[in-house]
C-alpha cells in the first residue's frame, strides 16, 4: 500500500472510531433491540437486534464491552460501546433484571426481578456461584466499598435486602419505604440512599446501623441515581409522567435543584463534561436531554418503546 | 407515521397518569407501574382494533350478508363479551388469576438450574432477524391454537365451556370474543404453557394477538364473502370458519367432533383430516336441547351458569352427551 493512501486510511479509521465513540447505546425494552445514537446529531442512526427484553446495561470494569441483561432470553448480550457491534452471548444467565460488579470485581451479581432471586457470578467467567431466595421483586443494587455486602431492594416486600458476598448469604432486612427501586450509596461509604417509587422521596440509610436517618423529599415515584460525577452529587429521576429529575447533595443529604423531565425518567447517563444528562422517558419512547446549564430538556429523541438502559462511553465518572 | 404514534403515545401516558398510576399507587401496588403502562397500551390497541373490525366489517355484513335477519337483538351479547375482552377486563382477570401460580414455577425450575430452552437456542438466527422470528412464532402459535380448539371440541367437559360459543345462531364478527369466562382461562393457561416451553418474544406478544383477533373476526363475519379455491386454503375466512359453527356437522365420521378448526391457516385442518369445504352457506348455532340451553342463548349470566353447570356434570357425572358441534 503507498504511503499516502495508508495514511488515509489510518486517519479515517481514526476518524469513523471517533465517529463511533459518540455513540449511545439505549435499551428498547418492549421492542428486543438497541437503538443507536449519534450524540452528536442527537440523531438515531439504527437500530440492532438483541433478545428479549433487554432492560438493564453497564460496563465492564476496563470498558470493553457493554452487557445488556436480557430477562427473559436468560442470556447477557456484550457489545462494542465503541462501534454498537455484539461481540459474544453469554447464555444460561438466568432471567438477569439489573446487573452489577462489585467494587473488587470479584463479583457479578444479576437481580431476577420477575422470580425473586439475586444471583452471584464470579466476574471473571460468569460462572454461578449462588443463588440466594429474594423475595419480593428485588430490582436495584448497591455495594459498599470492601466488596462484602450487596444490598438490593425488594420492591414488592418494601425493604432492602443485605447479602453477604463472602458466605453468599442474607444477613439482614430492613423496611424502608413503599416499593424500593433504586438505592446508591454515598461516595463516602456511610449511607445507602434508597428511591422510594411509591412515594415522593429518597430515604437515607445508616447500614452499618441498620437505621433510617433521614428523608429527603424529591418528587413523585422517585426510582433511580446516577452519580454527577464530583464524588458529591448524585441524580434521582422521578419516573411518573410528568417526571422531573432531582440533584442531590450526598453531604448535606438534601434537595439542590429539581428539572422537568416529562415522560417517565428512568435510567440516566451523563456527559463527560457534566453539561448533559440524558434519561430514557420510559413512558414516552424517548431519551430526554436534559442541559444541565440551561436545567431545562433540550432535546427529546424518539425511540423504540419502553426505553431503558441508556449508556455512552464519553462518561463523566461514576462518583 | 410519527404523529400517529405520537398521539398513540401520549393518549397512553395520559390514561396511565390519570386512571392508572393514582390507582396502582394508592392501593400499594406501585411496582406494577410498567406492567400498568403496558395494560393500558393493550386496552388502547383492543379499541382501535374493534373500531377497526367495526369499519370494515360491519359494512361487509350490511351489503352482503350470508343470513338476512329480521332483527339483530341476539347480537347484543356478544358485543358484551367484545367489550369485556377487547378493553382488557377479562385478559386482566385471567392474568391475575395466572401470573402467581406460573411465575411460582417458573422461579422453581429456575432455582433449581432448570431453563426451559427457548426457539432461539435451536434456531439462533431469530435473535437477529425480527420479522423472520414474528411469522414463525405466528405459525407455531396458530398450530397449537388449532390444537386447543380441536381438543375444545373434543373433550365433553371443555366442550361444555366451548359450546356457549357455539350456541350464537346470528353469527357476525361480535361473536369472536364470545367465550365462557373459564373457557377463556383455560386458553391462558394453554398461551402461558407454550410461552414457557418455546419463550414466546413478549415484544411480539401484542402484534400476534392483533394478527389472530384480526382474522378471527373476519372469520366469523356474516357474510357471503369467500376467497376463492385458493385463498380459502390460505388463510381462514368467512364461509370456512361457518362451516365450522354449522348448526349440523357433515355426516363424515371424521368430522363427529367438527371440522375445519384452523384459526388462521387452513394447513393444519388439510395435515390432521379435518377441512372440509363446501359453497353453500349453513345455518349457524347448537341443537340445544333443555330449557335451560335456550334461556342462555342470549344471556350472558345464563351462559356463564350454564357452561360451569354443564363442565361440572362433564367432570363429576360422566352421563354427558357428545357434541352437537
Amino acid at each position: 500500500m503507498k504511503p499516502a493512501r495508508l495514511i488515509g486510511s489510518v486517519i479515517f479509521a481514526c476518524l469513523a472510531a471517533s465517529a463511533w465513540a459518540e455513540t449511545a447505546l439505549v435499551l428498547n425494552s418492549g421492542d428486543e433491540n438497541v437503538s443507536l445514537i449519534d450524540t452528536v446529531s442527537y440523531k438515531e442512526t439504527g437500530r440492532i437486534p438483541a433478545c428479549k427484553e433487554p432492560h438493564h446495561l453497564m460496563a465492564t470494569p476496563d470498558d470493553s464491552s457493554v452487557i445488556v441483561a436480557c430477562a427473559i432470553s436468560n442470556e447477557l448480550v456484550f457489545f462494542d460501546p465503541r462501534t454498537g457491534q455484539e461481540q459474544k452471548r453469554v447464555k444460561n444467565i438466568s432471567d438477569p433484571y439489573q446487573l452489577g460488579f462489585s467494587p473488587d470485581k470479584k463479583w457479578f451479581v444479576a437481580n431476577s426481578l420477575r422470580l425473586d432471586r439475586v444471583d452471584l457470578y464470579r466476574a471473571a467467567d460468569f460462572s454461578l456461584v449462588a443463588r440466594v431466595p429474594a423475595a419480593k421483586t428485588p430490582s436495584h443494587m448497591a455495594f459498599d466499598k470492601a466488596s462484602q455486602y450487596v444490598f438490593v431492594t425488594l420492591q414488592e416486600s418494601d425493604e432492602i435486602l443485605a447479602i453477604d458476598l463472602k458466605t453468599q448469604q442474607p444477613v439482614w432486612k430492613m423496611n424502608v419505604g413503599p416499593t424500593p427501586a433504586g438505592i446508591y450509596m454515598t461516595p463516602d461509604d456511610k449511607y445507602l440512599l434508597v428511591a422510594i417509587m411509591g412515594a415522593d422521596y429518597v430515604e437515607v440509610i445508616d447500614w452499618r446501623a441498620r437505621k433510617s436517618i433521614k428523608k429527603i423529599t424529591t418528587d413523585k415515584a422517585a426510582h433511580n441515581f446516577l452519580a454527577r460525577g464530583d464524588g458529591r452529587h448524585v441524580f434521582v429521576s422521578n419516573r411518573s409522567m410528568k417526571g422531573s429529575i432531582s440533584l442531590v447533595d450526598t453531604q448535606t443529604l438534601s434537595e439542590v435543584e429539581q428539572y422537568d423531565v416529562p415522560g417517565g425518567p428512568d435510567d440516566m447517563e451523563i456527559r463527560a463534561d457534566g453539561k448533559e444528562l440524558w434519561a430514557t422517558a420510559r413512558f414516552a419512547r424517548k431519551v430526554q436531554v436534559l442541559d444541565l446549564e440551561q436545567k431545562a430538556v433540550s432535546r427529546s429523541i424518539p425511540v423504540g418503546r419502553s426505553p431503558h438502559g441508556v449508556f455512552f462511553l464519553k462518561h463523566a465518572a461514576r462518583r | 407515521m410519527d404523529w400517529l404514534v405520537d398521539l398513540f403515545v401520549r393518549t397512553q401516558g395520559w390514561l396511565f397518569d390519570t386512571l392508572v398510576q393514582p390507582l396502582l399507587f394508592a392501593t400499594g401496588f406501585a411496582s406494577y407501574a410498567e406492567m400498568g403502562f403496558d395494560g393500558v397500551e393493550f386496552v388502547l390497541l383492543g379499541a382501535i382494533e374493534l373500531s377497526a373490525a367495526f369499519v370494515l366489517l360491519r359494512p361487509l355484513e350490511a351489503l352482503w350478508p350470508a343470513e338476512k335477519w329480521a332483527e339483530r337483538g341476539a347480537v347484543r351479547v356478544d358485543v358484551l363479551y367484545s367489550i369485556l375482552n377487547r378493553l382488557g377486563i377479562v385478559p386482566l382477570a385471567v392474568f391475575i388469576l395466572l401470573a402467581p401460580g406460573f411465575s411460582e414455577l417458573e422461579g422453581w425450575l429456575r432455582f433449581h438450574d432448570i431453563i426451559p430452552h427457548q426457539l432461539e437456542d435451536w434456531l439462533p438466527t431469530l435473535d437477529y432477524h425480527p420479522l423472520a422470528s414474528f411469522l414463525i412464532y405466528l405459525v407455531i402459535l396458530d398450530f397449537a391454537e388449532y390444537w386447543r380448539h380441536r381438543l375444545s371440541h373434543t373433550w365433553h367437559w371443555w366442550w361444555a365451556l366451548h359450546g356457549i360459543h357455539h350456541s350464537q345462531r346470528q353469527m357476525s364478527f361480535w361473536t369472536d370474543s364470545r367465550n365462557h369466562l373459564l373457557d377463556d382461562l383455560i386458553a391462558g393457561v394453554w398461551f402461558a404453557c407454550l410461552s414457557l416451553l418455546i419463550g414466546v418474544p413478549p415484544g411480539h406478544f401484542l402484534g400476534l394477538l392483533i394478527a389472530l383477533r384480526l382474522v378471527e373476526n373476519l372469520s366469523h363475519t356474516n357474510t357471503r364473502l369467500r376467497f376463492g379455491p385458493v385463498g380459502e386454503r390460505l388463510i381462514v375466512g368467512p364461509l370456512y370458519h361457518r362451516w365450522h359453527h354449522a348448526l349440523d356437522l357433515p355426516a363424515d365420521p371424521r368430522f363427529r367432533y367438527g371440522c375445519n378448526f384452523a384459526i388462521l391457516l387452513p394447513v393444519w385442518d388439510m395435515l390432521f383430516g379435518t377441512l372440509y369445504l363446501q359453497d353453500d352457506i349453513p345455518p349457524t348455532g347448537i341443537h340445544e336441547k333443555t330449557p335451560s340451553e335456550i334461556a342462555a342463548r342470549n344471556d350472558f349470566w345464563q351462559q356463564q351458569k350454564l357452561g360451569l353447570k354443564q363442565f361440572a356434570n362433564a367432570l363429576f357425572k360422566r352421563n354427558n352427551t357428545q357434541s352437537s358441534a
